[in-house]
C-alpha cells in the first residue's frame, strides 16, 4: 500500500491535482464573467496579479499572510467592479472582437504598470505551510502541506461560489440577470448591478488564485506570473465549455493531471504543446465545449 | 475634364524638366547615382500623373494599385539614401512590421477574426530564415524569404483548421495559447533553433555585385549593407502591399467582408465560411512570417525572446491604433512602430525620468496598452478611419 502511494503514477496524479485546481479556479472565474457578459476576460490573470501585489506589497512585510490575503481579495473585488464599470460597460453589444482587443490592451497596461511600480523582479511571498512533501516509510508522497492547502482553498472557494449561486436570493438574481436580462429587468432585478457583481466575484476568485500561485516558492510574484496559468486556465475553460462552471472545474483538474503525466514521461517543453493540441482537437470536435449541451446559434 | 487633363500634362512636363536639370547637376560628380535618381524622379512623375487621372484609376484598378505601390517604394528608396543609418534601420524594422500588420488587418478587418498569435507567426518566419541560412548559406535571400512565407502559411493552415468552427473569443484564446506555446516549441527543437540564445546568420546579407557595380562611383552610402537591407525590406513591403490591395478588392476580399458583417447572409449567397476563414488565417500567417524573416535579415540574428506573447499584443495594438481593416492603417502602424522607441526616449529625456528606471522601461507598454483600450472604446476605426471620416466631412461641406 505504502509503495503504491509513493509510486510514480500516484505522484503524478497528486501533483496534477494540485496544479489542476489552480487551472480550475482560473477557468471558473472566466466562466463567471462569460456567462453573464459574453466577454472573455483576457486581463483576468493580470487583474488578479495586481490584487495580489496590493495585498502583499502595500502592507508591511510583517503583516500576517492571512491579513494580506484578505486585503488581496478585497482589492480583487474592487478591481473587478471598477473594470466592469469603466471599461467593460462600453463594450456591450459591440462586435465580438472589440472586447477581446480592449481586454488585451488592459492586460498590457496592468502588467506594465505593475512592472513600473514593483519592478519585473520576482517577489517571494511568505509560504504559510511547508512545501516539503510528507514522508511515508522514508519515501516522499507527492503531497506537501502547502499542496493540501492549495487544494482545500480551491474547494472552499468553489463551494462558496456554488452555494452563493444555488442557494441564495442574490445567486438567483445573478443567474437570472445572466440568462434572461430583459425578463429579469422587468421583474425588478437591477441587471447592471448584477453584472458588476459578477465581475467582482470573478475577480475575487482570481485574486485567491493569484495568491496561491504567488505563494508557491518556485514561482513567486512577478508582473507576468499569471500569463502561463491564464493560458492553461483558458484551455481548461474552453475544453469544458465557457458556459459550464462544472465543466470548467472538471476539465481544469483533468488537464492538470494529464499535463503532469506528459511532463513526467515526455518532456517539460511538450506540456504546453500537448495542452494546445488538446484544445485544438476538442474545439474541432465540440466547439462549444465538452460539458455544454450544444445550442443552435441564434441568428 | 479636358482642362484637368491638360493641366496634368503641364505638371508632368514641368516635373520632367526639373528631373532632367537635377540629373544633369548631380551628373557632374556622380554620374551613375544621378542617373538612378533621375530614373526615380521620372518614374515618380509618370506614376503621379497616371494616378491623378480618375479615368485611369477607374478603368485600370490593378495598374493603379501597382502604380501606388511603385510610387511608395520609389519615394522611400530615394529617401533612404539621405537618412542617417539609424533612421534607415528604424524604417526597415517598421516596413517589415507593416507587412505583418497588413496580414493581421486583412484577417481582422476582412473576415472579422482576431489573432493573438501573429508574433509567433513572425517567429516562424524569422527562425525559418535563420535555420535555413545556417544550413545553406549560399541560397539567395529571395528564395529564403519565400521559404519563410511557405513555412508561415503551413503553420497558419494547421492552426486555421480549427478556426473554421470557432468564433471571436475562442479563436483569440487559441491563438494566445499558440503564442505562449511558441517558446516551448523552439526549445523542443533546440538543436536546430539554438535554444534560448537563438541563432546568428552565418554572414551578413550583401548587395549583389551588379548593384555595387552600378553605384560604386556614386554616393558611397548606397553601397553599405544597412541601406541595401533597408531597400530590400521596402521593396518587399511594396510587393506585399500590392498583393494585399488586390486581395482586399478581389472577389475573395469582398466575400470575406460579407463574412465579417453577416456570416449567415454570406453562407446564403454561397460563400463557404470555413474556406474563407482558413484563407484569411493562412494569408495573415504568411504575411507575418515574411515580416519576421525580414527582421532576421535586418538584425543578422534571431532570439526567441523577441517573439513572445508581448510582440503579438504589440502587433494587435498597432493594427487597432492605425486603423483596423485598412491598408493605410497598417502603414501608419508600421511608421508608429518604427519611431515609437525614439519618441519614448525623447519623452523620457524631457521629463527627467531615469532612463534605466522601472517607469521608463515600462512606458512603451503603458502607452500602447492605454492607447489600445482608448482607441477601441472611443475611436474603433483608428487613425485611418478618423482621417477618412474627417476627409469625407470636409469634402461634403
Amino acid at each position: 500500500m505504502s509503495s503504491f502511494l509513493t509510486s510514480r503514477n500516484v505522484a503524478d496524479v497528486l501533483g496534477g491535482i494540485t496544479n489542476g485546481v489552480i487551472y480550475s479556479l482560473v477557468a471558473l472565474s472566466l466562466v463567471l464573467v462569460w456567462r453573464s457578459t459574453r466577454i472573455l476576460n483576457f486581463a483576468q490573470g493580470a487583474m488578479a496579479m495586481i490584487a495580489t501585489y496590493v495585498g502583499f506589497a502595500v502592507l508591511a512585510p510583517t503583516t500576517s499572510y492571512w491579513v494580506s490575503m484578505a486585503v488581496a481579495i478585497v482589492a480583487g473585488l474592487l478591481i473587478g467592479g471598477l473594470t466592469e464599470r469603466v471599461i467593460v460597460r462600453g463594450l456591450y453589444g459591440k462586435p465580438e472582437i472589440n472586447p477581446v482587443v480592449a481586454m488585451v490592451g488592459f492586460l498590457l497596461v496592468l502588467e506594465s504598470v505593475a512592472a513600473a511600480i514593483w519592478s519585473t523582479g520576482s517577489r517571494g511571498l511568505p509560504t504559510p505551510f511547508s512545501m516539503v512533501d510528507w514522508q511515508l516509510n522514508h519515501k516522499p508522497v507527492a503531497l506537501s502541506p502547502f499542496a493540501l492547502y492549495e487544494i482545500v482553498t480551491a474547494v472552499v472557494v468553489m463551494t462558496v461560489i456554488a452555494g452563493l449561486f444555488q442557494f441564495t436570493k442574490l445567486g438567483l438574481r445573478l443567474r437570472a440577470a445572466a440568462l434572461a436580462p430583459e425578463v429579469s429587468r422587468l421583474l425588478g432585478v437591477r441587471v447592471g448591478r448584477m453584472l458588476t457583481l459578477g465581475w467582482m466575484l470573478s475577480s475575487a476568485v482570481g485574486a485567491v488564485t493569484a495568491v496561491l500561485v504567488a505563494s508557491n516558492y518556485f514561482t513567486g510574484l512577478t508582473p507576468t506570473a499569471m500569463d502561463g496559468v491564464f493560458a492553461f486556465g483558458f484551455i481548461a475553460a474552453a475544453i469544458g465549455g465557457l458556459d459550464s462552471p462544472v465543466g470548467a472545474l472538471l476539465s481544469g483538474i483533468a488537464l492538470g493531471v494529464i499535463l503532469q503525466f506528459v511532463g513526467d514521461y515526455l518532456n517539460s517543453n511538450a506540456i504546453i504543446l500537448v495542452a494546445l493540441g488538446m484544445l485544438v482537437v476538442s474545439l474541432m470536435v465540440r466547439p462549444n465545449g465538452v460539458f455544454t449541451r450544444s445550442a443552435q446559434r441564434r441568428v | 475634364m479636358r482642362g484637368v487633363r491638360s493641366n496634368q500634362r503641364i505638371v508632368a512636363g514641368t516635373a520632367l524638366g526639373v528631373a532632367a536639370v537635377l540629373a544633369s547637376i548631380l551628373g557632374v560628380g556622380t554620374a551613375r547615382a544621378a542617373t538612378a535618381f533621375s530614373i526615380a524622379s521620372v518614374a515618380f512623375v509618370a506614376g503621379a500623373t497616371l494616378l491623378a487621372s480618375r479615368e485611369f484609376r477607374h478603368n485600370h484598378p490593378v495598374a493603379a494599385r501597382a502604380a501606388i505601390s511603385v510610387l511608395a517604394v520609389d519615394v522611400s528608396l530615394v529617401l533612404t539614401a539621405f537618412f542617417s543609418a539609424t533612421v534607415d534601420d528604424n524604417l526597415a524594422i517598421g516596413a517589415a512590421m507593416s507587412i505583418v500588420l497588413l496580414g493581421l488587418s486583412f484577417l481582422t478587418g476582412s473576415s472579422g477574426q482576431i489573432s493573438l498569435g501573429n508574433g509567433a507567426f513572425m517567429g516562424v518566419g524569422a527562425f525559418t530564415v535563420a535555420v535555413w541560412a545556417n544550413h545553406h548559406p549560399t541560397t539567395p535571400i529571395a528564395v529564403v524569404l519565400v521559404l519563410a512565407v511557405v513555412a508561415g502559411a503551413l503553420v497558419g493552415l494547421l492552426l486555421g483548421l480549427p478556426a473554421t468552427r470557432l468564433r471571436g473569443p475562442y479563436l483569440a484564446g487559441m491563438t494566445l495559447a499558440f503564442a505562449v506555446a511558441f517558446g516551448a516549441v523552439l526549445n523542443l527543437f533546440g538543436t536546430w533553433t539554438g535554444g534560448d540564445s537563438g541563432l546568428q546568420l552565418p554572414a551578413a546579407v550583401n548587395a549583389p555585385a551588379w548593384v555595387l557595380h552600378f553605384f560604386k562611383p556614386g554616393t558611397s552610402s548606397l553601397t553599405t549593407n544597412s541601406v541595401w537591407l533597408v531597400d530590400i525590406t521596402i521593396v518587399t513591403a511594396g510587393i506585399a502591399l500590392f498583393f494585399m490591395a488586390n486581395l482586399f478588392a478581389s472577389r475573395t476580399g469582398r466575400a470575406m467582408r460579407l463574412v465579417r458583417d453577416n456570416d449567415v447572409a454570406a453562407e446564403l449567397v454561397g460563400i463557404s465560411l470555413p474556406r474563407a476563414r482558413v484563407i484569411a488565417f493562412i494569408v495573415s500567417a504568411a504575411y507575418a512570417a515574411l515580416g519576421g524573416g525580414l527582421w532576421t535579415l535586418i538584425n543578422n540574428a534571431v532570439t526567441p525572446s523577441t517573439y513572445g506573447f508581448a510582440l503579438s499584443v504589440t502587433i494587435l495594438s498597432l493594427v487597432v491604433i492605425g486603423g483596423i481593416g485598412t491598408i493605410p492603417g497598417a502603414l501608419i502602424g508600421g511608421l508608429i512602430y518604427a519611431f515609437a522607441a525614439n519618441v519614448i526616449a525623447w519623452f523620457t529625456a524631457h521629463t527627467g525620468l531615469n532612463p534605466q528606471g522601472n517607469v521608463a522601461s515600462q512606458l512603451n507598454g503603458i502607452i500602447f496598452g492605454g492607447l489600445l483600450v482608448l482607441t477601441i472604446l472611443f475611436a474603433p476605426t483608428g487613425i485611418a478611419g478618423f482621417v477618412r471620416r474627417r476627409w469625407a466631412a470636409w469634402r461634403a461641406r
